[in-house]
């Protein structure tokens, strides 16, 4: 991939620089917008679980809990929801001009990122604000973050491509992206859950991650190594199947789209 | 003039689908991915040759016009040079970068401004960043837009649109020209201009590909005509 890439790296750095520039033309607040999104989703589940419902998920504050959740959900849902019309919205410049089509889906992750790590500012101020002990745990936070950005960029890949042949995929996709929410423990933890269907969940890479981003910022634990190596092994061959298929049907989006 | 190849084109067959849903198509790829062969040779439902048997060869810094009417299988020939898409039978070599100039502005986004279009449009033409900033100021005032640089291009006419892409064109550095039809717009004035830069880059060595109905701009370039009709060359 990167030997692929090297040469259009300079087009990759302009389609990050364009579509950051396009979501924040004509805005008032511009690159507020990146915190604004989780931290209004964040008191949003605050409001709702520790006040209206008065549930109890942990020991330690809904904002951080919530917060923690929500960052790396936001990172997700807004990549794949991008990938999924960009080859197909970029139909005139994919049907005449050829450079690696990857480009398009990633320059979406890229730009989500930049988010992330604004809003990851955000959640380091926020966790000093509680006095949460910081422990050397906390740099298992990038190795997670990495994890994520891979699987991102896999399921970002998957989806464009498939919704150049089907238009279904974008129908879809708002729809599983709703499901995989509930999916995935953003207003939930994975520790209230049934041993029995543990299993079925942590199959959702997404589990795994998030989970484990609470546990080693917030809790200061450690991450238990067996579980990191299978689901870091299941990401990489995801993305080596994907991308594989992708650079081969390929060929054949200007035909098709 | 060297006479040094630049692009083959062997015995080159292309088939498309008239299909709206191609899951056909997907499923082949699928299975090449597994297996390895190529796709199928024969022609099934909803499908049509849009190239039957095309060769030919252009040699370094040679002007080819292409020529004929629409759907004769022109802007096909020059997404297969540019690598868009692939013949389903056939082979074709092409040394050298290429710098397709179909539709000019393609890259083009609305609501940015033309100077940040000129990056946006530069890149995809295959330019670098950096020979874009060197080459800036040339393709501003080549275009003769200094005053509206600053302009998200939705407030441009469609001249103005015209002139802004065609002047980061003409300044790629690619060593293979393709422009589809992209001379028949334009006032007369910037028109002369683009004529003078057409035989400017020819000074240059750089191959030419031509588009175009109009036969009297393809006789001032050209030094080849290729005619083409429902996908096969009738002369040249």
């Amino acid at each position: 991939m990167f030997k692929r890439l090297y040469i259009y790296k300079d087009l990759l750095l302009v389609f990050i620089w364009r579509e950051f520039l396009i979501r924040y033309k004509q805005t008032a607040i511009g690159v507020l917008w990146a915190v604004l999104q989780p931290v209004s989703l964040m008191l949003l589940f605050t409001f709702i679980f520790g006040v209206v419902l008065k549930t109890n998920h942990k020991d330690y504050p809904y904002v951080l809990f919530f917060y923690a959740g929500v960052l790396p959900w936001t990172f997700f849902s807004g990549s794949t929801n991008f990938a999924v019309t960009s080859l197909s919205n970029n139909f005139n410049l994919v049907t005449k001009i050829y450079f690696p089509r990857e480009i398009i889906p990633l320059s979406g992750v890229a730009i989500n990122l930049i988010d992330y790590l604004i809003g990851l500012l955000v959640y380091f101020v926020l966790l000093l604000v509680y006095r949460t002990p910081l422990t050397w745990n906390f740099l298992w936070l990038f190795p997670l973050m990495a994890m994520l950005v891979m699987y991102t960029t896999s399921i970002s890949f998957f989806l464009a491509a498939l919704n150049v042949y089907y238009r279904d995929v974008k129908l879809a996709s708002a729809f599983l992206l709703q499901f995989l929410f509930f999916a995935t423990p953003v207003i939930y933890s994975i520790d209230t859950v049934e041993s029995r269907w543990k299993a079925l969940l942590f199959l959702n890479p997404l589990v795994f991650i998030v989970e484990n981003m609470r546990r080693v910022t917030i809790e200061g634990r450690g991450i238990i190594l067996w579980q990191i190596a299978l689901e870091l092994l299941g990401i990489i061959v995801l993305y080596l199947i994907i991308y594989r298929i992708f650079i081969r049907i390929e060929r054949a989006f200007a035909d098709v789209i | 003039m060297s006479s040094e190849p630049v692009i083959e084109f062997n015995n080159i067959w292309k088939k498309y689908s008239k299909q709206q849903v191609l899951n056909n198509s997907l499923r082949d790829e699928l299975v090449s991915v597994i297996t390895g062969k190529k796709s199928r040779d024969e022609l099934s439902d909803g499908e049509f040759w849009a190239l039957k048997n095309i060769s030919f060869v252009v040699e370094k810094g040679e002007c080819i016009g292409l020529c004929g009417p629409n759907g004769s299988g022109k802007s096909t020939i020059l997404k297969l040079i540019s690598n868009v898409t692939f013949p389903t039978k056939g082979s074709i070599n092409v040394f050298g970068r290429v710098a397709p100039l179909i539709e000019l502005g393609a890259g083009m986004h609305p609501d940015l401004t033309g100077f940040e279009n000129i990056y946006m449009n530069g890149t995809i033409l295959g330019l670098s960043i950096r020979e874009l900033k060197n080459k800036c100021s040339d393709i501003v005032e080549f275009s003769g837009l200094s005053d509206f640089i600053n302009v998200p291009v939705k407030k441009y006419s469609s001249g103005m649109y015209l002139r802004l892409a065609f002047s980061i064109a003409v300044h790629s550095t690619a060593d293979i020209l393709l422009f589809d039809e992209v001379l028949t717009v334009g006032d007369q004035e910037f028109r002369d201009r683009c004529e003078q830069k057409i035989e400017e880059l020819m000074a240059l060595e750089k191959t030419i590909i031509i588009v175009s109905h109009e036969t009297k701009m393809l006789d001032m370039f050209a030094d080849k005509i290729v005619k083409l009709e429902h996908g096969a060359i009738t002369a040249g």
